[in-house]
């Protein structure tokens, strides 16, 4: 851990353009009609079916791209939890967007850079940093989450291999210079029988690849998904990444890193949606009154910014972990992946109670919000879905019962502690199982001896769900570690993870300063979890008043609502 | 060929005949074809005149003014049959009974029949209440009907109007009194044909999340000229009227959701049945059966609760200002949720437009959400239950139940009584005999009640009197009501769909038990546990296995309940617990 690297609040707002305030500036005011990357620009864009032309010029004359690029190829990518803030910003503003220009790129390079060569991890940082594209090819529809039975085949021919069959929804599929391929290239049933290939599409012979109609979308609708159909298509020998067989467990690992960063870039969505929720609740006059003034409504605001901080903790916390303790990961950024997207669709739906009629519309000021409803749900279903996220996670539950969290020590602070630096992200480092290590959920003993009695109150019966959970998955039926898994299993999964985001959310505020370090958001944000668990107790009033005091703070003073609260252009 | 056992089933199976195989896309009104206009924007004005050649107009109609409608039940299943393929239909057509549901419930007889014969003559009628500025509040409203030359001047703007531009009478509701209040807005049936294209402008259609072909827009008047025959009703009943008529069609909207929940559950079962996932079919995993099976469970409840308050608009118009609140908020609240839930199975094929079958599902997702929003949305509907609190606390606790008027809106073998629109009433002052009857009827369940539903009966008898304790508890205010009395609302939702599938199986568990095709949801009332187990662990949610959420056996009543679901799927039946036959057989 020499190498540490400075926290981005060490040089918040730096000059470079670069960082998150850097490209809240280049973005601009979202609400002003005139800005071609503002809210009006975006949904002329979604109406369209087309990716916002101005939106991707501005991303290349500051080299996004970059974020995704380790430091030691060119790029500036030191941090995961600092990608995420950073592309948060533009997923505050356009989600298409950040998904068609940004992060599909890294969930394409993350494979490179944990398992290829020098000369595959030098071409594909060149291509990246010379604001190029690559895609990611997985996904065949018949097969969906279920890698083990892909079909594409790369069959080993002289110089190199011959690629046939399909991959479908790759996003930028035809605009891309370098394609990731995950392929067949074994016949066995088992996980390894597939292999990475990085091809570069400006070499292969015209004819013998095609590329797909688009798939239209309910959401993100300018993105551009395709396809990809090879028929007896050569590839070069040297495509192949990392060792033949390989791709299951190099997947296993570099989608660690990409689980953890999706749902955190996403949180910036649900900042757009409260924003916009709030300015109609401001302006709204009901029943001779604002909406903003109705309990039930402050209520609703207020829960949606505990939701996103939520969000913000466990999602941060899970990219931090990727860099100080790669052990635990593989539990740890299933669950950011399957908790975080979830929590932002239903606040998401809770807003849409409140906007009403207005956010059935694709027009008038509130139309951006009808835009970030529709877009959301992808990010469920990107890159592993619910089901297999718990998947990942229940079959190492009677392990993590058994060792994990009867005596797991604590992690260390700096897991928590946003401003802290971080030791380089070592991919190789990721385990693809955590056996049984999970040091996390111990915060939550720790947090039963808070000095704030309400912390300390629900810590202590959130360290009981643990012990409960613990008799019960310490004993889980061997039927429930496989494919068959039964629904009870599914929801001890939930309910473990429901634990970690609670436990996320304890080391946030003991190694937070400013708003981070006040108990009142915690204590909402445990009202929250505990909820999901059954618990029928409110927010507490004042808890909620000097919540809804601080939102209202933000939106007045241009700030994000996540746990940064950096400021915003407009 | 055999008679239904539920008569207004006899209605849907003639008409699903009639439309044939929603699956075909030769057929008019296809999935397809609906889909296409979907994407198109563009209103289904020709699936729309096929509607009227197969006189569907009739069932938005009282018989007693010319229509079909003996019972409103026709009405809901003729709004779900259209949902069930295309909500943009069912609202772009079923809209014409909001239209006239006023002169229904409001008018004279006269009047009524001006307006019946209106509808029956293939008329469409809208129903104007909202305005930019102040969508529910009703009250606020600035449209104006100023009393000139013997009637009146109208002006003012009504937005987000469905059909606002392609009706051709427009049932409108104005201030008549400056100083406005309950009794300072009246009820005005413009007839654009009479006004003339100068009389008055239709504002722009809006953009919409789904329903896309749906004509919401508005309407302008710049001193409209009314005759004073135009007038529906008395001057000044305008609110109270609407406020009645907003009981039926809070009731009956519900069809558009039973239709969503039908349409996106075949999706998604028939995605189960034939997609492969690590070697075996999604739906012999059980993760992903669990997902049908409760979303099965939910629909049940939302359709058994619709049934019994559909009657109940005949049975307990007194008690339909709770009712109608309830089921406005439970059933596009829990479909929405149903859509969702389905979704997470369904994966991308959720989020994909394509113009294929894969591409349906997301389609509606998009129509259904407007369902909760229009005509009162939750959090009006909650407000109204939450205005109840003291009735229903009071007579809860004194046992106070129409025992009669419940087992005639349970027993669905019996035509319901005529409907009597003077019976309704803005406060329910007898509570809802629906819930507050439980405690004897569970007290007193048939010999042969298997022993989990009747535990499970009792479990909700608790829940119920523990809600209405908190509810008795409850100091009503005007206007800040705190966000723990919605909360409580929501519970008390949930009390009274279990109480509606309690009064349901005990009312029709032998006849409709007796039919072939149902015989097994019906037996050892396995629809029935099913429903209450997913309701008290909505009431009670809880960690699995244990005293909460799933019964304790881990929900292996749902697990029984796939069979059934499958079998009505495959066998071309509606998914209900009455036998309903669709031209959708997926053998």
């Amino acid at each position: 851990m020499t190498h540490a690297i400075a926290a981005p609040a060490d040089r918040a707002d730096r000059a470079d353009q670069t960082g998150p305030a850097g490209l809240e500036a280049r973005l601009g005011d979202p609400l002003d009609p005139a800005n071609p990357l503002g809210h009006a620009a975006v949904v002329a864009a979604d109406e369209r079916g087309e990716i916002l032309a101005a939106g991707e010029e501005m991303l290349d004359a500051c080299g996004l791209n970059a974020e995704f690029v380790p430091r030691s190829l060119g790029g500036r990518f030191e941090r995961a939890d600092r990608l995420a803030e950073t592309v948060r910003a533009v997923f505050r503003r356009d989600v298409t967007l950040g998904l068609g220009y940004g992060i599909t790129n890294f969930v394409a390079a993350a494979p490179v850079w944990a398992s290829g060569d020098a000369g595959q991890r030098a071409w594909l940082a060149r291509l990246l940093l010379g604001n190029r594209r690559a895609a990611a090819a997985y996904t065949e529809l018949r097969h969906g989450n279920d890698f083990t039975r892909n079909e594409l085949t790369a069959l080993p021919a002289a110089p190199g291999f011959v690629v046939d069959g399909r991959k479908e929804l790759v996003n930028n599929a035809e605009r891309a210079d370098a394609v990731v391929l995950f392929a067949r290239t074994g016949d066995g049933p088992g996980s390894r029988s597939h292999s990475h290939l990085l091809v570069d599409m400006t070499a292969l012979p015209a004819g013998r690849r095609r590329y797909l109609p688009r798939f239209p979308t309910a959401g993100v609708r300018g993105c551009l998904l395709g396809g990809i159909e090879f028929a007896g298509c050569p590839v070069p020998g040297d495509a192949l990444l990392g060792e033949r067989g390989g791709a299951m467990e190099t997947v296993l690992k570099a989608f660690q890193v990409t689980r953890a960063v999706l749902p955190g870039v996403v949180v910036g969505a649900l900042d757009t949606q409260l924003r916009t929720a709030l300015s109609f609740a401001g302006r709204r006059v009901l029943y001779g009154g604002t909406v903003a003034d109705l309990p039930n409504a402050r209520s609703a605001l207020a829960g949606a910014f505990l939701d996103l901080l939520v969000c913000d903790a466990l999602s941060t916390v899970g990219a931090r972990a990727l860099h100080l303790c790669p052990a635990e990961t593989s539990v740890l950024t299933a669950a950011v992946k399957y908790l975080v997207p979830k929590i932002l669709r239903e606040a998401s739906y809770d807003l849409s109670v409140l906007v009403g009629a207005r956010s059935y519309l694709r027009e008038g000021p509130y139309a951006i919000f009808e835009k970030m409803m529709r877009d959301l749900p992808l990010v469920t279903f990107a890159h592993a879905n619910a089901a297999v996220c718990q998947a990942t996670i229940i079959p190492q539950l009677p392990r993590l019962a058994a060792r994990g969290w009867p005596r797991a020590e604590p992690p260390p602070d700096a897991l928590f502690d946003l401003g802290a630096g971080l030791p380089p992200l070592d991919f190789g480092r990721l385990a693809i199982n955590a056996r049984g290590a999970d040091g996390l959920s111990a915060m939550l003993a720790v947090a039963a001896d808070d000095a704030d009695p309400r912390v300390a109150a629900s810590a202590a019966r959130l360290a009981a769900e643990l012990a409960r959970l613990r008799r019960r998955c310490r004993d889980l039926p061997a039927r429930d570690r496989t494919v068959l898994a039964s629904r009870a299993a599914f929801d001890l999964c939930e309910r473990y993870i429901v634990l970690l985001a609670a436990a996320a959310c304890i080391g946030v505020r003991r190694n937070g300063t400013g708003f981070r370090a006040e108990p009142d958001w915690l204590v909402g944000a445990l009202a929250r979890l505990e909820a999901r668990l059954g618990r029928r107790e409110r927010v507490p009033a004042d808890i909620e008043a000097r919540l809804t005091a601080e939102l209202s703070a933000r939106f007045d003073d241009h700030l994000t609502f996540d746990l940064y609260a950096r400021r915003l252009a407009g | 060929m055999s008679h239904p056992p539920y008569a207004p089933y006899a209605l849907t199976e003639r008409l699903e005949r009639r439309f044939g195989d929603p699956g075909d896309a030769a057929r008019a009104f296809s999935l397809a074809r609906c889909a296409e206009l979907d994407r198109r924007a563009e209103f289904p004005a020709a699936i729309c005149r096929e509607l009227d050649e197969a006189g569907v107009a009739a069932y938005y109609v009282p018989a007693r003014f010319g229509g079909a409608v003996r019972t409103f039940e026709d009405t809901l299943q003729v709004v779900r049959l259209m949902a069930r393929r295309d909500l943009t239909v069912a609202i772009g057509h079923g809209k014409t009974f909001l239209g006239g549901v006023s002169a229904w419930v409001g008018a004279g007889p006269d009047q009524a029949r001006r307006v019946a014969a209106e509808v029956l003559g293939g008329g469409v009628v809208s129903w104007a209440l909202t305005e930019r500025a102040h969508g529910s509040d009703l009250l606020a409203g600035e449209v104006t009907a100023v009393p000139a030359d013997g009637g009146y001047r109208v002006t003012g703007e009504k937005w987000l109007i469905n059909n606002a531009t392609r009706s051709d009478v427009v049932c409108l509701l104005a201030r008549t009194d400056p100083a406005g209040g309950p009794r300072g807005f009246s009820l005005l049936l413009m007839d654009k044909r009479r006004l003339g294209p100068d009389g008055y402008r239709c504002l722009p259609k809006v953009r919409t999340h789904g329903v896309r072909g749906a004509d919401i827009s508005g309407i302008g008047f710049d001193g409209a000229a009314a005759g004073a025959g135009d007038l529906l009703g008395a001057p000044g009943g305008g609110v109270e009227t609407v406020l009645k008529g907003l009981q039926l069609t809070r009731t009956l909207v519900a069809a558009l959701s039973l239709g969503a929940a039908d349409r996106a559950l075949r999706l998604c079962t028939g995605f189960a049945l034939g997609h492969a996932l690590y070697g075996r079919r999604l739906v012999d995993l059980p993760h992903a059966a669990r997902t049908l099976t409760t979303a099965y469970t939910d629909l049940l409840i939302a359709e058994v609760l619709s049934l019994v308050a559909t009657r109940a608009i005949h049975a307990l118009p007194g008690e339909l200002s709770v009712l109608s609140a309830v089921v406005k908020y439970h059933v596009p609240t829990s479909v929405d949720a149903l859509i969702a839930n389905l979704g997470q199975t369904m994966g991308a094929r959720a989020f994909l437009a394509t113009d294929d079958v894969h591409g349906l599902f997301q389609k509606v997702e998009r129509d259904h959400r407007i369902v909760g929003i229009f005509d009162g949305n939750t959090l009006v509907n909650l407000n109204a239950v939450i205005n109840h609190f003291p009735v229903l606390a009071r007579m809860f606790a004194e046992g106070r139940a129409d025992e009669t008027a419940v087992a005639a809106a349970a027993d669905v073998a019996q035509p319901p009584p005529e409907f009597d629109p003077d019976r309704l009433g803005l406060l329910s002052r007898t509570g809802c005999s629906l819930l507050q009857g439980l405690p004897a009827v569970v007290a007193a369940l048939p010999a042969g009640t298997p022993p989990a539903v009747a535990d499970a009966a009792r479990r909700l008898c608790a829940a119920a009197a523990d809600v209405h304790a908190r509810m008795a508890a409850h100091r009503p205010t005007a206007r800040a009501v705190p966000a723990a009395a919605f909360d409580l609302a929501r519970e008390y939702v949930l009390c009274v769909t279990g109480a509606a599938c309690v009064r349901f199986w005990l009312h029709n568990r032998e006849r409709a038990g007796g039919a072939e095709r149902t015989a097994g949801l019906w037996d050892g009332a396995l629809w029935l546990e099913a429903c209450l187990t997913r309701v008290l662990g909505a009431l009670r949610p809880g960690p699995p296995g244990e005293d909460g959420g799933d019964g304790g056996d881990g929900g292996a009543v749902y697990d029984r309940l796939l069979p059934e679901l499958l079998a009505q799927y495959r066998g071309g039946f509606l998914f209900s617990p009455l036998p309903c036959r669709l031209p959708e057989e997926r053998p």
